[in-house]
């Protein structure tokens, strides 16, 4: 039956930030193969269902994270559970980023707030197979030090010299001896090889319209500027009408779009493209 | 089939299977709906129309779609009905209507609840005159006849069978009808031709043209204006019937031992239809949503199918509770989409 998940186990539970828990999980059936910016729909049963983009590494195979952000029923009532609980999963669903496509290409990522937890995928990716990919920039921006998801990551990749990492905030505390500002200010001085680019963002719509801009000023082309979009999408298969964009279901035809699949289309443009 | 057979049809239908046609509302008498008859009588053969539609057959308005225990490991355990039964009555639009949900529900991924569901009925449908409401010839659906396997239309002391499968033909066989003769076939068409003359309400453009017209970036103010009659009540969708966006949500048993979730309804007009985790909504203004409707039924899904996903039923408008009449309101559009430029 499409709708009835497949039974999985939560392994462990580290918390990350104040509002964020990293939960990893295995499915009782098998391993879960994905892609970089598929998302899977997870059951607390009793509570219901809800999307989570899976947020470890493709390669790893033995089980997968997802980030949780308790903002509703089913991300509270996850908080709420420990490791050896079960809950249910159905997945993976959506189109993933373009990863071959990207082959040899600079690889500029940008994310916002917990948006980083459907790029850091697509980065470990990319760092397990880097001799396939020219340039990776990560551009990671945080309302506060205390919001920076993925701490161990951000320092692994800081000290990575085969990639260039950006962190800043926006309200920074007294120990933060990093940037302050907003998303945009680290890209509008970084040198980008525009012919060589290819973008993946994720973020809130505020992000999506202001990091647009800046590219396709720096001459970024539209179709390579990629977005994944969040809905809440509840069956994951293109028919509750939740997650529709114009005549695009995000669930099927996405969640990742490249900007020229964007443009033109009114509620993407009302929404998170430039004006 | 003589009309006096008629009833003995139905018995025969009884039984064999439960059969599913209009009844008259027992606490609303001369409105109607789609119920389990209990007796031959119940079936009101010339019912005008169903304030809900005979999709709820297939897809009803609240459906458990599995069951579990709060075990640790869980169980679940799916719900699928698979008794056969008859969906009897099923006028022109409505038949459309299964057809348009077909092919929504089929396009893959298909959608196998609904597939299994469909496989389950054998459909009978039967001819109507409009009300005030209909417009049917607009949306070319006034003598749709897929997916039924038998379909009735009453002339003066007849009922003129149009059977369309095998299974349709097993079921009047004991009935010995005689072949109809040019009188009755003459009858028929004169029923058909005084049904589409009697259709009073009609868009003033071709339905293949509301798709382009619809795009106009200059209908803004046009969607603003209908938005501020609209009450965002979600009537228009759950009297629809094409309209096939739902929601899913849990119900624990009053031991806390168990549950079910369950598949409901859900209208593309309520505020929160389109709200995503963290406060942003995608439909946050009322237009918008109001917008959204009108795309989905003459553009996005047209384009898509080749078919409009509005059959001229007049259900939304009779529902509606603030008057918004479809067929006037489209009109509105057509003309704002016409208007030029410089006025």
């Amino acid at each position: 039956m499409v709708y009835a998940p497949e039974l999985a186990t939560i392994l462990r539970i580290s918390d990350t930030t104040p509002t964020e828990k990293i939960f990893t999980l295995q499915k009782n059936s098998g391993p879960l193969t994905f892609s970089a910016g598929q998302f899977i729909q997870v059951s607390v049963l009793g509570y219901g269902e809800a999307p989570f983009s899976v947020c470890s590494s493709p390669e790893r195979t033995e089980n997968f994270d997802i980030c949780v952000r308790a903002t509703g029923n089913v991300s509270d009532a996850l908080h709420r559970l420990s490791p050896g609980d079960s809950i249910g999963i159905r997945g993976p669903y959506g189109r993933h980023f373009p990863t071959q496509k990207m082959q040899h290409k600079d690889i500029l990522c940008i994310a916002g707030g917990v948006g980083l937890a459907c790029l850091r995928p697509l980065i470990s990716h990319i760092r397990h197979h880097r001799d396939n990919f020219a340039r990776l920039t990560v551009i990671y921006g945080a309302k506060t030090p205390a919001a920076l998801l993925f701490k161990k990551d951000l320092e692994k990749w800081q000290s990575d010299d085969t990639m260039d990492l950006h962190q800043i905030v926006d309200e920074p505390d007294e120990n933060w001896q990093g940037p302050v500002g907003v998303i945009t200010d680290p890209l509008k001085t970084l040198a980008v090889r525009a012919d060589k680019t290819i973008a993946a963002v994720v973020g809130p719509p505020v992000v999506f319209r202001f990091t647009a801009q800046e590219l396709l000023h720096k001459k970024v082309p539209e179709d390579r500027i990629y977005f994944s979009l969040e809905r809440r999408f509840q069956c994951g298969i293109g028919k509750c009408g939740h997650c529709q964009l114009n005549d695009v279901y995000i669930c099927q035809d996405g969640p990742v779009f490249s900007y020229a699949e964007l443009t033109g289309r009114s509620e993407a443009t009302e929404a998170c493209l430039p004006e | 089939m003589p009309v006096h057979k008629f009833e003995d049809f139905i018995e025969s239908l009884m039984q064999k299977a439960p059969v599913m046609g209009p009844v008259e509302r027992k606490d609303q008498p001369g409105f109607y709906l789609f119920d389990w008859l209990e007796n031959p009588e119940d079936f009101i053969p010339a019912y005008t129309g169903t304030t809900l539609p005979p999709k709820k057959a297939f897809f009803p308005p609240d459906q458990v779609l599995f069951d579990f225990t709060a075990d640790t490991p869980p169980k679940i355990v799916p719900r699928q009905q698979t008794f056969s039964f008859f969906l009897m009555g099923v006028h022109p639009c409505d038949l459309a209507a299964l057809a348009a949900l077909d092919m929504a529900y089929l396009e893959p991924p298909a959608e196998m609840l609904w597939a299994e569901n469909r496989k389950r009925a054998v459909i009978i449908g039967m001819d109507c005159m409009p009300d005030e409401y209909c417009f049917c010839t607009s949306t070319n659906t006034c003598h749709a006849r897929k997916p039924c396997d038998l379909f009735f239309t009453r002339t003066a002391d007849n009922y003129v069978v149009e059977v369309y499968s095998q299974k349709g033909r097993s079921l009047i066989n004991q009935f010995a009808l005689k072949k109809a003769t040019d009188d009755d076939c003459l009858a028929r068409d004169r029923h058909q031709y005084r049904k589409e003359n009697a259709v009073c309400a009609h868009f003033h453009a071709d339905v293949a043209e509301l798709a382009d017209i619809l795009e106009r970036e200059e209908l803004q103010e046009t969607w603003k204006e209908i938005a501020g009659r609209c009450y965002s009540c979600g009537s228009c969708n759950t009297t629809c019937p094409t309209c096939f966006c739902f929601n899913m949500h849990d119900a624990f048993d009053v031991n806390l031992q168990s549950g079910h979730r369950h598949r409901t309804w859900d209208s593309c007009q309520l505020p929160e239809f389109a709200a995503i985790a963290g406060g942003e909504n995608m439909r946050k203004e009322r237009w918008q949503r109001v917008r959204h409707r009108w795309h989905r039924k003459f553009d996005y899904l047209y384009r898509q199918f080749g078919m409009p996903y509005c059959t001229g039923c007049g259900r939304c408008s009779r529902a509606c509770t603030a008057d918004i009449n479809i067929v006037d309101t489209t009109n509105q559009l057509i003309a704002s989409a016409r208007k030029p430029a410089s006025e």
